[in-house]
């Protein structure tokens, strides 16, 4: 079973969801090594039952026009990562359809794909190509990722020599101007100092004036109330709300409430125990 | 389902500076630092191919001989290093760059035809040693000479088919990489190097065996074929090349794409 991803039926900046479906399987059902395999299959003929699935998106419908701003917002493993890279084509849906229309940049994982021994201004070019950009195109703006990463001459050191913070704002630098018509970002913005944190909304802001249109994934309410006008609300794999940020967000914070009384995220722990030892092959927690 | 094409990213154009970038970066992560940098590349691969030639040139006196020896051994032993050395690392590959895989959306054929690159790029710098120092000494310059590039295209295709394979595969079943690097060990001793079929066996299905039933093999004769003996190739043997590389391919290529869909979750 499969669903599509299709680029540019839509006019760009559009994201359509269409009964998109996509569930994960805990880890060790991959069956990582021939041994576990044939363990498996041995299992399975004696009736052992598989890991459980956890829905990411159970037949979400969803449009999303250009120029807008949404926030998604859930529990954690309420596939609120997941939607993101099913936007940005990583992970493909099991049913249904997305559309996308333009070009999207995701800032997931901000800095994972930096190689350590190469400088930031190698590393540049390897981000733009990663999103798609030709060489020219990244010459072209080379300079001005350079200067709104303030990294001055480290730009020319191996990333090792970074700090933690400098990975962040070169990480950011690069995806802020691939002029992109879909902005996915996913909680990164929560690192880094303030000021530039700052900077980087104000460098988004700059970017939905512009007409693109942002997916913000965040537990940041403070911060999705700044950027966000739109909130959807993903509870097992649906939505469960979808409006004006203040309305949506208030039921979130109700629905985290309700569930904070007893003992909070046991559903995470269950999840673990019921399924086996690995993490859940999404990554989905975020 | 109907669009379950639409929803590969398989459209490479638009990616032709990714490739270039993790083909550049493959050549210098290695050796980065180094002080002989990128000629380790040859290095490694002519320190070996002397230590094979003082083994079964020097000190296991074969039972049958070849002038120029060294020559005859190195012109099939550049095909083996290719493959030798190209299939581990394709398999690895997939893996080894993971955090591209669920960082962005691209053809994921990009990583290991990169390191297929890498490696071709390698063996072809070698192949132009041994192919200058073998016409020089053997005196085989002649029309011949101008099916090297075809082979040589030929062999680098059916490369590529199986890094498709290896690397898909293992990506899944972490043992494929393990069993690729012991298959190498033996697949090396029966593939025709230091021999010629005909010099270790008189029995007709043996040599047949020999020479057709490792893929490798008629490779590693028609590249010596033509720079060692200044022949032409067969017509069986270039027949056989092309059938064995467009298989390789074609069914490399249907696997990977059947095995890279959930790459950026599995791995």
């Amino acid at each position: 079973m499969s669903g599509g991803y299709e680029q540019d039926r839509v006019p760009a900046g559009t994201i359509e969801l269409e009964a998109a479906t996509r569930s994960f399987r805990v880890q060790a059902d991959a069956g990582r090594t021939l041994k576990e395999l044939v363990l498996r299959s041995g299992a399975r003929r004696k009736g052992v039952r598989g890991p459980e699935e956890v829905w990411a998106l159970r037949g979400v419908d969803l449009r999303i026009e250009p120029g807008e701003t949404v926030a998604i917002v859930g529990r954690n493993g309420a596939g609120k990562s997941s939607t993101l890279r099913v936007l940005a084509g990583i992970v493909p849906l099991d049913g249904g359809v997305v559309r996308i229309g333009g070009h999207v940049a995701a800032l997931l994982d901000l800095a994972a794909g930096f190689s350590r021994d190469f400088s930031g201004r190698e590393n540049i070019m390897m981000g733009g190509a990663l999103y798609g950009l030709t060489r020219r195109q990244v010459e072209e703006r080379l300079e001005e990722m350079v200067a709104f990463s303030e990294l001055g001459e480290f730009v020319d050191l191996p990333l090792k020599a970074y700090s933690s913070g400098m990975l962040v704002r070169l990480a950011f630098a690069i995806v802020a101007f691939l002029d992109a018509d879909v902005l996915l970002i996913d909680e990164v913005l929560a690192v880094g100092d303030g000021a530039f944190q700052r900077k980087c909304e104000e460098r988004i802001a700059a970017q939905v004036a512009g007409g693109s249109t942002l997916v913000l994934v965040s537990h940041d309410l403070s911060l999705i109330e700044r950027t966000c006008r739109r909130t959807v609300l993903l509870e097992g794999g649906r939505v469960a709300a979808d409006g004006p940020t203040e309305v949506v967000l208030q039921q979130y914070v109700r629905l985290l409430e309700g569930e904070a009384a007893p003992v909070r995220g046991t559903d995470h722990l269950a999840e673990v125990a019921a399924g086996t030892t690995g993490p859940v092959t999404g990554e989905d927690e975020a | 389902m109907s669009s379950t094409s639409a929803s590969r990213p398989s459209d490479l154009k638009g990616h032709g500076f990714l490739f270039q970038q993790l083909v550049q970066r493959e050549l210098r992560q290695k050796y980065q630092g180094s002080v002989l940098g990128l000629l380790w590349y040859l290095v490694n691969p002519l320190l070996l191919l002397g230590a094979y030639y003082l083994m079964f040139g020097v000190v296991l006196k074969p039972g049958f001989s070849h002038p120029a020896y060294p020559l005859f051994i190195m012109t099939a032993m550049v095909v083996w290093l290719f493959v030798q050395q190209t299939l581990p690392a394709a398999g690895d590959s997939l893996l080894a760059q993971a955090a591209l895989l669920r960082k962005a959306r691209f053809p994921r054929e990009i990583i290991p035809t990169a390191v297929v690159t890498v490696q071709a790029l390698t063996f072809a710098a070698l192949l132009a040693v041994v192919a200058v120092l073998t016409v020089a000494f053997r005196g085989t310059l002649g029309f011949p000479l101008l099916l090297l590039p075809v082979v040589v295209l030929l062999l680098i295709l059916f490369v590529q088919g199986l890094a498709l394979a290896i690397s898909g595969l293992h990506a899944h079943f972490r043992d494929v990489q393990p069993i690729v690097g012991a298959i190498l060990v033996p697949w090396f001793f029966v593939t025709p190097i230091f021999y010629r079929p005909t010099d270790i066996t008189d029995q007709s299905l043996a040599r047949f065996a020999l020479e057709w039933l490792n893929p490798v093999a008629p490779f590693a004769e028609a590249v010596r074929t033509i720079l060692y003996d200044g022949n032409v190739p067969s017509a069986e043997t270039l027949v056989y090349l092309v059938v064995v590389s467009a298989l390789a391919l074609g069914i490399g290529a249907a696997l990977f794409r059947r095995l890279q869909r959930d790459l950026a979750v599995m791995l």
